[in-house]
Formats: C-alpha cells, structure tokens, sequence
C-alpha cells in the first residue's frame, strides 16, 4: 500500500470496481454455458461462484477463490441428444437463468455504488483544495 | 538558493511529474487490449522524499521522474498487465495532485504580487 492516506478511499472503491468486474465476467461465463453439456470433465458445466474477501478492517475487497456449485445437474429428456444416456435422458448445467440474472443486477448495482463513492470522495478532496485558492 | 526559488522549483517539479504521470496512464489505456504491452508507471514522490531527507541544500531541478514497468502486477492471458478500473484510479489521484499543485502555484504568485504592490506604493 502506498504512504498517502489521503488516497486510501481513492483505493479501496478502486478494490470494489475491479472485484465486481471480476464477477461480471463469472457471470458471463455461466449464462454462456448454461447449455454447455460437455464441459470437458466429461460432465456438463458446472456453476461458478465468486467468494469475496477483505485482508484486515480498512482495506479493500478482493475475490478470494472462484468456487464451482457442486449441486446437481438438470436432467432434460432429449433422446436425440449425443450426450443423452440410455433411459434418453441428458444432463444439463445447474445454472439457473434467473438466478444469474438477479447476481447481474447485484453486481451492476455494487458496481455504481463504488463509483458513487469515488466521486463523493473525489468532491470532498476538491472541495478541500478550494481552501487553496 | 533563495526559499523563493525553492517553492516555486518544488511545484514546478512536481507539476512536470504529474504531466509525465499523465502521459503514461493514457498510453496505458490506449494499449488496454494491446497483447504482450505490460503497464507503465512513474516514480517521483519516493525520489522526492529522498531528496528532501538528504541533509544539506538540494537542487530540486535536479529530481527528475522515472518511467519504469512494474514486474509484479498479474499478467492476463494475453500477456497485458493493464487494469482499466485500476488506471482510471491513477488518473483521478494523478488529477487531485494536479490540481494542489496549481492551486499552490497560484498562491505562491499571489503572495509576490501581494509583495510588489506594496513595494510600488
């Protein structure tokens, strides 16, 4: 961290925007893949999900890990699917449309919020610099 | 060297510093996407401190900022470095500091104005 406190705020909101960018790609990725029936593993996708941390008290945010949801897959009835198994069933990713879409609401609104503050603040140092003039 | 020139050199070091600041944060930006591009940055505040700590008369013109490329900032797959929220940052700080220094200026004219007012009455 670098000596001017004056500039800590400037930061730690800095922290926030590059975090919620982060999970703004997470996202991305799971409503691209929400159809992805063969992710590689020889399993369909399976939902990512962004764990956020703080180092101490004042101090910014940042992801901590990138988690994958371990809950089960979607069983679509599609007999001729090439992934379908032998009762025609096949396994889709547990990515819940809705859900991503709330988490993209989320994260636009945190987003803001960390520009609402860097502004406020940038004022407040501005407003400090008029006793200057 | 005269305190007078001192202050005036002190912000007009720092000004040229901010200038330079400047100028690589928006050749950052430019190269946003750029593949293998890694980031610059400018040193000046730690060159500064230094040269204010040293004991004797310092000759402020002589501090001159120095570009550099940070080694430990996390490279993207393309080989790129640059973070544009993190350079937006830079630049509001860069902004802020900007602006003391100016204001600063402006004062330190007003006060020898102030002098030579008195001095022609």
């Amino acid at each position: 961290m670098e000596v001017d406190n004056v500039f800590d705020p400037i930061d730690i909101t800095i922290s926030g925007l590059r975090a919620q960018g982060k999970q703004m790609e997470i996202i991305s990725s799971n409503v691209a893949n929400a159809r992805t029936t063969d992710a590689g593993r020889g399993e369909p996708y399976r939902r990512l999900e962004a764990v956020f941390k703080s180092d101490g008290d004042i101090e910014g945010v940042k992801i901590d890990k990138i988690l994958t949801d371990m809950s089960d897959f979607l069983k679509v009835f599609d007999p001729g699917n090439p992934h379908a198994d032998e009762d025609g069933y096949v396994a889709m990713p547990n990515v819940n449309l809705p859900v991503e879409m709330m988490n993209l609401n989320i994260a636009t609104r945190m987003y803001q919020a960390n520009v609402a503050v860097l502004r406020r603040y940038q004022q407040m140092v501005e407003t400090t610099l008029e006793l200057l003039r | 060297m005269s305190k007078t020139n001192s202050i005036l050199d002190l912000i007009e070091t720092g000004i040229k510093a901010e200038n330079l600041r400047q100028k690589a944060i928006a050749n950052n930006i430019s190269n946003l996407e750029t593949s293998g591009y890694r980031r610059i940055d400018v040193e000046f505040e730690k060159l500064l401190a230094k040269c204010l700590n040293s004991a004797g008369e310092v000759d402020l013109s002589k501090i001159e900022p120095q570009v550099y490329r940070p080694k430990q900032t996390p490279v993207k797959s393309n080989g790129n470095d640059v973070d544009f929220e993190a350079e937006v940052g830079e630049m509001i700080k860069n902004t802020l500091r900007h602006k003391a220094y100016i204001r600063l200026l402006s004062k330190k004219y007003r006060q020898i104005e102030l002098a030579m007012d008195v001095g022609g009455r």
